[in-house]
């Protein structure tokens, strides 16, 4: 089942439902590539609010779609993980360096239209 | 498949302990108290019957001579009562059933004793009176066969350590709980401004207060919607490497969820010493003081803090 | 409660999700709270993972646990997969770096609070996992 991505100005917005396959997600990699080129977006918000777990799969497939979607200029954000999710991923030592995130929607909206201002998202 | 048994009462009384049966098992067999032991306590029982009162007499005589226990006996009437429940604790030793009534009477009675606060050291004290009161008896009883004696004073010792084990208990789980409060308190997180969190951390960090300490700055987070915290460690007694990979543990969970944190109270030697264990600080943002920290922080937010004397007047404005 | 145990098989990548899912409600049922229920489901979803990527086929067993007065919850991943040839090497792989194909052992290990894995080359995997209730 593809995964819908909204358009919102030159923001992609990615809302990631808890029961994704590996399919699902690669699929989705390749979607935001693709409708990154064609909008030129300068953004992707991807909302994983509704994600239970973020293993280390999980976290590998966000940075790769991080990193697909800078290639083609649009910078991503990750937002909306949640208290307990956190806690374990650091637990697990999943870090999502090079990616930046964010609290909620609002926030990774905040972030991409006023990147200059904001802290490095480069783990400094 | 068998019906499961409702939940008894002492099966209750047991769980409120975190004790289980299995645990009360472990713990006879580690005491190697088997059957041939309940054999020579219940053999015991009517010389036990004969002294029981003569024991407790001397026993109140020694609690009254001393004024910590002696508090605990202030008219007759309690005096009389106290005793006569002694008497029927102390005649349980030898009645020969050990089961889950009497280990659950066992801790009915050391939760009596702990709401009274009486201090274990008294309660000890008095056991170990109780035990060499019985053991002369014994001895006046066995003179023509000592060994006897010797046989049943051990089954007999062993028993009381099961008791002074399961009246320890209720001590040891009301500390436990108390620790447990303490933790609670000793970890707010406070908003200082809209979107700006303090946590000041006092104390001793371990792995569990780590966890908690976590748990709530997350939770924080989101619901406070910060973006910044502050995270003062000048008040941590051991800032080793474990302590410092919580505080980057905790440093990585707040950025997953997009929001800064300062670290301060980091003293440069501690940093120091960290580094040269191998600690990587490049993942934390330390600023010497809180002072310092707050600033740094709401520099970020993008407040900045003039003093009402020097803001420049109307007049002296470009 | 004492019997209950909770078996998943897994075969494609959805199965990880039905595993999390029970490990989830088990975990509740068993007494925990919080954030231990993500990390238990997150433990889960790491080493189901594993079966799916490695050994294509195996099963999650779940069940409650007990010891010395101590209520807790067992996770088993088995699979008779290709098996890790090099157990030690495989533990040591610090954080994942999302490069490497790392297995996500050490991790699963720091999440749990007991951790132990059987491996042969040719014949399979289990690991065995226990967490308790502080």
């Amino acid at each position: 089942m593809p995964v819908p991505i909204l358009k919102q100005g030159g923001v992609l917005i990615v809302s990631v439902q808890a029961a994704l396959t590996d399919n699902d997600l690669v699929a989705l990699r390749d979607d935001l590539a693709e409708k990154v080129g064609r909008f030129r977006s300068h953004g992707v918000v991807i909302d994983v609010s509704a994600l239970d777990v973020m293993d280390s799969f999980a976290t590998r497939t966000l940075r790769g779609i991080a990193e697909t979607t800078a290639l083609r200029g649009a910078k991503t954000v990750v937002v909306g993980i949640q208290p307990d999710v956190a806690f374990s991923m650091t637990l697990l030592g999943l870090t999502l360096d090079g990616v930046a995130t964010a609290l909620d929607l609002d926030e990774g909206m905040d972030l991409l239209a006023a990147p200059i201002r904001r802290r490095g998202d480069d783990g400094a | 498949m068998a019906a499961k048994a409702l939940p008894t009462s002492e099966s209750l009384l047991l769980a409120g302990m975190d004790l289980t049966e299995e645990d009360i098992e472990r713990r006879k067999a580690f005491l190697e108290f088997r059957e041939d032991d309940v054999e020579r306590l219940r053999g015991l029982n009517d010389v036990a019957e004969k002294y029981a009162d003569s024991v407790i007499e001397d026993l109140y005589e020694h609690f009254l001579s001393y004024e910590e226990t002696r508090a605990f006996f202030k008219d007759s009437a309690t005096l009389s009562r106290v005793k006569k429940m002694q008497k029927e604790y102390f005649l349980q030793l030898t009645q020969g059933s050990y089961g889950l009534s009497y280990i659950a009477n066992r801790i009915k009675v050391g939760l009596v004793h702990q709401r009274i606060a009486l201090d274990v050291k008294w309660y000890l004290g008095a056991y170990n009176f109780y035990l060499r009161a019985v053991m002369d008896r014994l001895f006046e009883g066995h003179t023509k066969k000592p060994n006897g004696a010797i046989a049943v004073l051990r089954s007999l010792m062993k028993l009381v350590f099961l008791d002074i084990s399961l009246a320890i208990q209720t001590y040891v789980r009301t500390i436990q709980q108390q620790q447990a409060a303490i933790r609670e308190l000793s970890t707010p997180v406070l908003l200082v401004r809209p979107r700006l969190l303090m946590v000041p951390i006092i104390g001793v960090i371990d792995s569990q207060r780590a966890q908690q300490l976590t748990e709530s700055l997350l939770g924080a987070i989101r619901i406070n919607r910060a973006k910044v915290v502050v995270m003062d460690i000048t008040g941590v007694a051991a800032v080793d490497s474990k302590v410092a990979n919580h505080v980057i543990q905790t440093v990585a969970a707040a950025r997953l969820m997009g929001a800064d944190v300062i670290v301060t109270g980091l003293s440069a030697d501690v940093a120091q010493s960290l580094v040269a264990l191998g600690v990587d600080l490049s993942r934390i943002k330390s600023v010497g003081d809180l002072q310092g920290g707050l600033e740094e922080a709401e520099r970020m937010l993008g407040y900045q803090v003039v003093p009402l004397a020097e803001r420049p007047t109307a007049a002296q404005r470009p | 409660m004492e019997h209950e145990e909770v078996r998943i098989r897994i075969d494609r990548d959805s199965d990880i999700v039905t595993a999390r899912v029970a490990g989830r409600e088990l975990a509740s049922r068993i007494g925990f709270a919080g954030s231990d229920l993500t990390i238990i489901a997150t433990a889960i979803s790491e080493i189901a993972r594993n079966i799916v990527l490695y050994a294509k086929h195996g099963e999650m067993a779940l069940a409650p646990s007990r010891q010395s007065g101590r209520r807790g919850i067992l996770v088993i991943g088995r699979d008779c997969g290709p098996g890790i040839p090099d157990i030690e090497q495989a533990m040591r792989d610090g954080f994942s770096t999302g490069k490497s194909l790392g297995l996500g052992l050490p991790g699963a290990k720091r999440l749990m609070d007991e951790f132990e894995i059987a491996s042969e080359v040719g014949r399979g995997t289990t690991i065995t996992m226990r967490k308790w209730l502080r």
